[in-house]
Protein backbone atom coordinates (compact mmCIF):
# COMPACT_ATOMS: atom_id res chain seq x y z
CA UNK A 1 0.00 0.00 0.00
CA UNK A 2 1.17 3.22 -1.09
CA UNK A 3 1.91 5.89 2.18
CA UNK A 4 -0.20 8.57 0.97
CA UNK A 5 -2.97 6.56 0.45
CA UNK A 6 -2.58 4.97 3.79
CA UNK A 7 -2.43 8.87 5.29
CA UNK A 8 -5.25 9.67 3.41
CA UNK A 9 -7.03 6.98 5.02
CA UNK A 10 -6.13 7.92 8.14
CA UNK A 11 -6.96 11.90 7.60
CA UNK A 12 -10.44 10.79 5.81
CA UNK A 13 -11.74 8.52 8.86
CA UNK A 14 -14.83 8.87 9.79
CA UNK A 15 -15.47 10.83 12.34
CA UNK A 16 -18.57 10.94 14.85
CA UNK A 17 -20.94 13.76 14.87
CA UNK A 18 -21.40 16.40 17.58
CA UNK A 19 -23.05 14.73 20.65
CA UNK A 20 -26.70 14.06 20.93
CA UNK A 21 -26.89 14.27 17.08
CA UNK A 22 -28.68 10.73 17.06
CA UNK A 23 -31.59 12.25 19.65
CA UNK A 24 -31.87 15.45 17.58
CA UNK A 25 -32.60 13.49 14.26
CA UNK A 26 -35.13 11.48 16.33
CA UNK A 27 -36.87 14.26 17.69
CA UNK A 28 -37.06 16.35 14.52
CA UNK A 29 -38.31 13.10 13.02
CA UNK A 30 -41.09 12.86 15.77
CA UNK A 31 -42.01 16.39 15.34
CA UNK A 32 -42.03 16.44 11.08
CA UNK A 33 -44.07 13.03 11.38
CA UNK A 34 -46.73 14.55 13.98
CA UNK A 35 -46.83 18.09 11.67
CA UNK A 36 -47.59 16.33 8.50
CA UNK A 37 -50.24 14.26 10.40
CA UNK A 38 -51.51 17.82 11.85
CA UNK A 39 -51.53 19.16 8.34
CA UNK A 40 -53.68 16.28 6.94
CA UNK A 41 -55.97 16.34 9.16
CA UNK A 42 -56.18 20.33 8.67
CA UNK A 43 -56.88 19.64 5.62
CA UNK A 44 -59.48 17.36 5.57
CA UNK A 45 -61.09 19.70 8.04
CA UNK A 46 -60.94 22.20 4.96
CA UNK A 47 -62.08 19.84 2.57
CA UNK A 48 -65.37 18.77 4.69
CA UNK A 49 -65.97 22.50 5.35
CA UNK A 50 -65.97 23.56 2.18
CA UNK A 51 -68.77 20.35 1.29
CA UNK A 52 -71.12 21.78 4.22
CA UNK A 53 -70.64 25.01 3.16
CA UNK A 54 -71.76 24.01 -0.52
CA UNK A 55 -74.92 21.90 0.89
CA UNK A 56 -75.87 25.11 2.96
CA UNK A 57 -75.60 27.60 0.13
CA UNK A 58 -77.87 24.74 -2.37
CA UNK A 59 -80.38 24.04 1.01
CA UNK A 60 -80.89 28.38 1.46
CA UNK A 61 -81.24 29.02 -2.38
CA UNK A 62 -84.05 25.74 -2.58
CA UNK A 63 -85.39 27.80 0.40
CA UNK A 64 -85.82 31.02 -1.78
CA UNK A 65 -87.02 30.04 -4.60
CA UNK A 66 -89.79 28.39 -2.82
CA UNK A 67 -90.53 31.82 -0.97
CA UNK A 68 -90.53 33.33 -4.37
CA UNK A 69 -93.05 30.59 -5.89
CA UNK A 70 -95.04 30.88 -3.10
CA UNK A 71 -95.55 34.84 -3.22
CA UNK A 72 -95.76 34.28 -7.07
CA UNK A 73 -98.77 32.07 -6.05
CA UNK A 74 -100.52 34.85 -3.92
CA UNK A 75 -99.67 37.60 -5.94
CA UNK A 76 -101.46 35.82 -9.10
CA UNK A 77 -104.81 34.88 -7.17
CA UNK A 78 -106.19 38.58 -6.98
CA UNK A 79 -104.96 38.86 -10.90
CA UNK A 80 -107.21 35.61 -11.69
CA UNK A 81 -110.26 36.73 -9.92
CA UNK A 82 -110.27 40.44 -10.86
CA UNK A 83 -109.85 38.91 -14.74
CA UNK A 84 -112.85 36.34 -14.37
CA UNK A 85 -114.50 39.20 -12.94
CA UNK A 86 -114.05 41.55 -15.93
CA UNK A 87 -114.89 37.98 -17.93
CA UNK A 88 -117.76 37.83 -16.73
CA UNK A 89 -119.17 41.80 -16.99
CA UNK A 90 -118.51 41.89 -20.74
CA UNK A 91 -120.43 38.41 -21.28
CA UNK B 1 -41.20 5.73 14.77
CA UNK B 2 -40.94 2.15 13.85
CA UNK B 3 -42.44 2.33 10.51
CA UNK B 4 -41.33 -0.44 7.93
CA UNK B 5 -39.37 -1.90 10.63
CA UNK B 6 -40.78 -5.70 10.65
CA UNK B 7 -41.61 -5.96 7.22
CA UNK B 8 -37.84 -5.14 6.29
CA UNK B 9 -35.72 -5.25 9.62
CA UNK B 10 -35.38 -1.39 9.42
CA UNK B 11 -35.61 0.25 13.08
CA UNK B 12 -35.21 4.21 11.92
CA UNK B 13 -33.64 4.41 15.74
CA UNK B 14 -30.67 1.79 14.50
CA UNK B 15 -30.17 3.02 11.03
CA UNK B 16 -29.50 6.60 12.39
CA UNK B 17 -26.69 5.31 15.09
CA UNK B 18 -25.47 3.08 12.96
CA UNK B 19 -24.58 5.06 9.69
CA UNK B 20 -24.50 8.51 11.63
CA UNK B 21 -20.72 8.48 11.57
CA UNK B 22 -21.15 7.36 7.98
CA UNK B 23 -23.44 10.48 6.35
CA UNK B 24 -22.21 12.76 8.86
CA UNK B 25 -18.18 12.22 8.13
CA UNK B 26 -18.97 12.44 3.83
CA UNK B 27 -20.58 15.96 4.25
CA UNK B 28 -17.86 16.87 6.79
CA UNK B 29 -14.88 15.94 4.73
CA UNK B 30 -16.44 16.91 1.61
CA UNK B 31 -17.13 20.44 2.56
CA UNK B 32 -15.22 21.08 5.86
CA UNK B 33 -17.54 22.79 8.78
CA UNK B 34 -18.70 20.94 11.41
CA UNK B 35 -22.13 22.90 11.55
CA UNK B 36 -23.01 22.45 7.92
CA UNK B 37 -22.08 18.97 7.62
CA UNK B 38 -24.56 18.52 11.15
CA UNK B 39 -27.28 20.32 9.08
CA UNK B 40 -27.00 18.04 6.12
CA UNK B 41 -26.48 14.87 7.95
CA UNK B 42 -29.95 15.73 9.67
CA UNK B 43 -31.79 16.27 6.16
CA UNK B 44 -30.48 12.84 4.59
CA UNK B 45 -32.07 11.15 7.89
CA UNK B 46 -35.36 13.07 8.03
CA UNK B 47 -35.07 12.49 4.01
CA UNK B 48 -34.66 8.66 5.32
CA UNK B 49 -37.42 9.05 7.67
CA UNK B 50 -39.52 9.79 5.42
CA UNK B 51 -38.86 7.39 2.47
CA UNK B 52 -38.35 4.62 5.26
CA UNK B 53 -41.50 2.41 3.27
CA UNK B 54 -39.06 1.98 0.07
CA UNK B 55 -35.95 0.92 2.18
CA UNK B 56 -36.02 -3.36 1.52
CA UNK B 57 -33.00 -4.12 4.13
CA UNK B 58 -30.40 -2.54 5.89
CA UNK B 59 -27.98 -3.11 3.29
CA UNK B 60 -30.35 -0.72 0.74
CA UNK B 61 -30.41 1.19 3.50
CA UNK B 62 -26.71 2.01 3.97
CA UNK B 63 -26.51 2.19 0.53
CA UNK B 64 -29.22 4.98 -0.06
CA UNK B 65 -27.98 6.65 2.78
CA UNK B 66 -24.93 7.52 1.18
CA UNK B 67 -25.71 8.37 -2.10
CA UNK B 68 -28.33 10.77 -0.69
CA UNK B 69 -25.36 12.10 1.61
CA UNK B 70 -23.17 12.00 -1.04
CA UNK B 71 -25.67 14.29 -2.88
CA UNK B 72 -26.73 16.59 -0.29
CA UNK B 73 -23.19 17.79 0.50
CA UNK B 74 -22.46 18.56 -3.39
CA UNK B 75 -25.85 20.71 -3.29
CA UNK B 76 -24.83 22.38 -0.14
CA UNK B 77 -21.29 22.73 -1.88
CA UNK B 78 -23.03 24.09 -4.79
CA UNK B 79 -24.53 26.53 -2.79
CA UNK B 80 -21.89 28.06 -0.94
CA UNK B 81 -19.88 28.21 -3.67
CA UNK B 82 -20.66 31.33 -4.61
CA UNK B 83 -19.29 32.19 -1.09
CA UNK B 84 -15.58 32.57 -0.74
CA UNK B 85 -13.47 29.69 -0.79
CA UNK B 86 -10.21 28.56 0.71
CA UNK B 87 -7.75 28.80 -1.97
CA UNK B 88 -4.98 26.20 -1.90
CA UNK B 89 -2.44 29.36 -1.45
CA UNK B 90 -3.92 29.68 2.13
CA UNK B 91 -3.76 26.29 3.04
CA UNK B 92 -1.06 26.70 5.86
CA UNK B 93 2.47 24.61 6.06
CA UNK B 94 1.73 22.36 9.08
CA UNK B 95 3.29 24.21 12.20
CA UNK B 96 5.54 20.57 13.01
CA UNK B 97 5.76 17.40 11.89
CA UNK B 98 4.67 16.10 8.59
CA UNK B 99 5.74 13.04 9.39
CA UNK B 100 3.71 9.76 8.52
CA UNK B 101 0.72 9.40 10.93
CA UNK B 102 1.44 12.94 12.28
CA UNK B 103 -2.27 14.60 13.09
CA UNK B 104 -1.07 17.60 11.49
CA UNK B 105 0.31 15.64 8.30
CA UNK B 106 -3.51 14.51 8.75
CA UNK B 107 -4.77 17.62 8.59
CA UNK B 108 -2.96 19.10 5.94
CA UNK B 109 -4.35 16.09 3.59
CA UNK B 110 -7.54 17.16 4.69
CA UNK B 111 -7.01 20.60 3.67
CA UNK B 112 -5.38 19.55 0.38
CA UNK B 113 -8.31 17.70 -0.19
CA UNK B 114 -10.74 20.46 0.38
CA UNK B 115 -9.06 22.42 -2.71
CA UNK B 116 -9.89 19.98 -4.86
CA UNK B 117 -12.70 20.80 -7.45
CA UNK B 118 -16.42 18.76 -6.44
CA UNK B 119 -16.47 15.26 -8.46
CA UNK B 120 -12.43 14.68 -7.49
CA UNK B 121 -12.63 15.70 -4.05
CA UNK B 122 -15.59 13.52 -3.50
CA UNK B 123 -14.25 10.86 -5.33
CA UNK B 124 -11.26 10.87 -2.57
CA UNK B 125 -13.61 11.31 0.22
CA UNK B 126 -15.89 7.62 -1.28
CA UNK B 127 -12.28 5.95 -1.62
CA UNK B 128 -10.55 6.45 1.41
CA UNK B 129 -13.09 7.43 3.98
CA UNK B 130 -15.56 4.59 3.04
CA UNK B 131 -12.79 2.43 1.52
CA UNK B 132 -14.96 1.89 -1.75
CA UNK B 133 -13.86 0.70 -5.01
CA UNK B 134 -13.66 2.49 -8.31
CA UNK B 135 -16.76 0.58 -9.47
CA UNK B 136 -19.22 1.34 -6.28
CA UNK B 137 -17.74 4.88 -6.65
CA UNK B 138 -18.81 5.16 -9.76
CA UNK B 139 -22.13 3.48 -9.25
CA UNK B 140 -22.59 6.03 -6.30
CA UNK B 141 -21.66 9.16 -7.81
CA UNK B 142 -23.08 8.32 -11.52
CA UNK B 143 -20.12 8.64 -13.53
CA UNK B 144 -17.93 6.09 -15.76
CA UNK B 145 -15.49 4.31 -13.71
CA UNK B 146 -12.67 5.61 -15.69
CA UNK B 147 -13.73 8.59 -14.78
CA UNK B 148 -13.81 7.72 -11.26
CA UNK B 149 -9.71 6.13 -11.97
CA UNK B 150 -8.90 9.39 -13.59
CA UNK B 151 -9.68 11.54 -11.08
CA UNK B 152 -8.10 9.24 -8.43
CA UNK B 153 -4.72 9.05 -10.68
CA UNK B 154 -4.69 13.08 -10.70
CA UNK B 155 -5.83 14.41 -7.32
CA UNK B 156 -3.00 11.31 -6.13
CA UNK B 157 -0.69 12.89 -8.10
CA UNK B 158 -1.27 16.59 -7.51
CA UNK B 159 -1.65 15.74 -3.84
CA UNK B 160 2.38 14.11 -3.73
CA UNK B 161 3.62 17.39 -5.84
CA UNK B 162 2.24 20.06 -3.38
CA UNK B 163 3.26 17.81 -0.63
CA UNK B 164 6.99 17.31 -2.20
CA UNK B 165 6.63 21.32 -2.50
CA UNK B 166 6.10 21.11 1.41
CA UNK B 167 9.50 18.86 1.91
CA UNK B 168 6.80 16.31 2.62
CA UNK B 169 7.76 13.00 1.47
CA UNK B 170 7.29 8.86 2.40
CA UNK B 171 9.42 9.41 5.03
CA UNK B 172 8.11 12.58 6.53
CA UNK B 173 9.78 15.58 5.90
CA UNK B 174 13.03 15.21 3.46
CA UNK B 175 13.48 19.18 3.04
Amino acid sequence: MDWLEDELRRALARQDPPDGFAERVLARSARGASGARRWLAAAAMVVVAAGAGGAWRQHQGNEAKQEVMLALRLASAPVHRIQSEVRGMTQ
Amino acid sequence: MLIGAVETGCDFRVLVRQHQAMVFSIALHFLRDRATSEEVAQEVFFSLHRNLHQIESPAHAAAWLRKVAVQRAIDEGRRRSRRPQVALEDVAEPAAGGKPGDPLLSDLLRKLVATLPEAPRMVMVLRYQEDLEPAEIAAALEMPVATVKSHLQRSLAMLRGKLARRGIGESGWTG
